[in-house]
């Protein structure tokens, strides 16, 4: 794998670095701006969030494990946790997704992988190891592979997930565990 | 919620293992949200779980594209984190502390910021704002938009205000004009991109939207 490049920024940045926590702005920003736009879907908020991020990031930058995953991905998992908290803090009726046009936008995330031209991205996740991930979804029915992927990616609630399904909460639930399950015996096989 | 989950129903061993996943996914509700998210800070085998449930998903990270950048975040960010270079510049005026960006230690490091975002590939681009009393010219290389005022500064009470106004019409303040010229650092300009100079009360529009008269507006296009 070739090195890590905002692996080791983020770990300069721990060491209270202010021109590696810049560079890794530049680096980062327009990724990261792209999951907020996913998640929470409004402009003002996502430079709110955004500046929240990054201020998480310098606080927490020293949690960061090489051993664990990529810089990346660390960063990519502290941006959701933070649009989720603000998604799930949202009123109840107001956390459901409100724009329904940008979730049938009909893309699947796994195509963008199996995609050659998408080759930017497979930084993310190293090559071999994408491709038996992309199968082990692909193992799954297809319903619950969509759930578990809208649930990811566009930070739907089981709540969001049973009515665009159709079902009650509690299969959904259920449904959605299993397929949790299944993924996790796949991958770790 | 009305209706119950079953949480006995599944092997002990799983529970914790499900839970973690259902963290990462982000489907649970706030305050289950919350209670896994305690846990993960406290206890060290439920925090290895959600790491590698971060890793068993992180391949869906692909899903995202690159999203716009606001330039006027990173300084923000950086004056909440390191304090604003110059704040003490202006101790009477109250500006907000975002606003303060354009002066020069904050200008250089978002230049070199903006430069870096930028393919080195677009071609200049240009806008004349004439008004009636005042009027700007404007032109951007891609990283720092240059803007010169000929005509009357703003009065003692009142500032001049930068906005850019793209295809989703809404206006994006690029900060406040208040010297003959300024440069600042932008990374989202595009031809069609509309520049539009507006009077606000001293310190900028208050709630970020324009709220004076537009004094002078045209769009950038390509020289």
């Amino acid at each position: 794998m070739p090195d890590d490049i905002i692996g080791s920024l983020l770990q300069r940045t721990a060491t209270q670095d202010r021109s590696a926590f810049q560079q890794l702005y530049s680096e980062t920003a327009p990724k990261l701006s792209g999951v907020l736009f996913r998640i929470l879907g409004n402009r003002t908020e996502v430079d709110d969030a955004m500046q929240e991020v990054y201020i998480r990031v310098w606080q927490r930058a020293a949690q960061y494990r090489p051993d664990r995953g990529q810089g990346i991905s660390w960063l990519i998992a502290v941006t959701r946790n933070h649009a989720l908290d603000r998604l799930r803090a949202r009123p109840e009726r107001a956390g459901m997704r409100q724009e329904v046009a940008r979730d049938e936008d009909g893309q699947d995330p796994l195509d963008r992988i199996a995609d050659p031209t998408a080759g930017v991205e497979a930084g993310l996740v190293a090559k071999g190891e994408a491709r038996r991930v992309v199968n082990c979804f692909d193992e799954l029915e297809e319903d619950r592979a969509a759930a578990v992927k809208g649930a990811y990616v566009q930070g739907l609630s089981y709540q969001d997930l049973a009515e665009r399904h159709g079902v009650p909460l509690n299969t959904m639930r259920t449904w959605l565990r299993r397929g949790l399950l299944r993924l996790r015996e796949c991958m770790d096989r | 919620m009305s209706d119950t989950f079953d949480a006995g129903a599944w092997p002990p061993e799983d529970h914790d293992d499900l839970t973690a996943a259902e963290y990462v996914l982000g489907v649970l509700p706030h305050r289950e949200r919350q209670a896994a998210q305690e846990r993960a800070e406290l206890d060290g085998g439920f925090s290895r779980r959600v790491s590698q449930w971060e890793g068993r998903l992180a391949v869906l990270n692909a899903a995202y594209e690159d999203g716009p950048v606001n330039a006027a975040v990173y300084p923000r960010i950086e004056s909440d984190l390191f304090g604003a270079p110059q704040a003490a510049a202006a101790p009477a005026r109250r500006v907000p502390a975002w606003r303060l960006w354009l002066s020069g230690g904050v200008v250089a490091a978002t230049v070199v910021l903006a430069v870096i975002f930028w393919p080195q590939t677009e071609p200049p681009l240009s806008a004349q704002l004439t008004g009636e009393a005042v009027a700007f010219n404007a032109s951007f290389d891609g990283a720092v938009l240059q803007i010169a005022r000929a005509g009357d500064a703003a009065d003692a009470d009142h500032d001049y205000e930068l906005w850019a106004i793209g295809a989703d019409g809404v206006p994006r303040s690029l900060g406040l004009l208040r010297g003959e010229s300024a440069q600042i650092a932008a990374s989202d300009l595009e031809p069609g991109v509309t520049l539009a100079v507006s009077l606000e009360p001293l310190g900028g529009a208050p709630d970020g939207s324009p709220t004076g008269p537009v004094l002078a507006a045209a769009a950038l296009a390509v020289n």
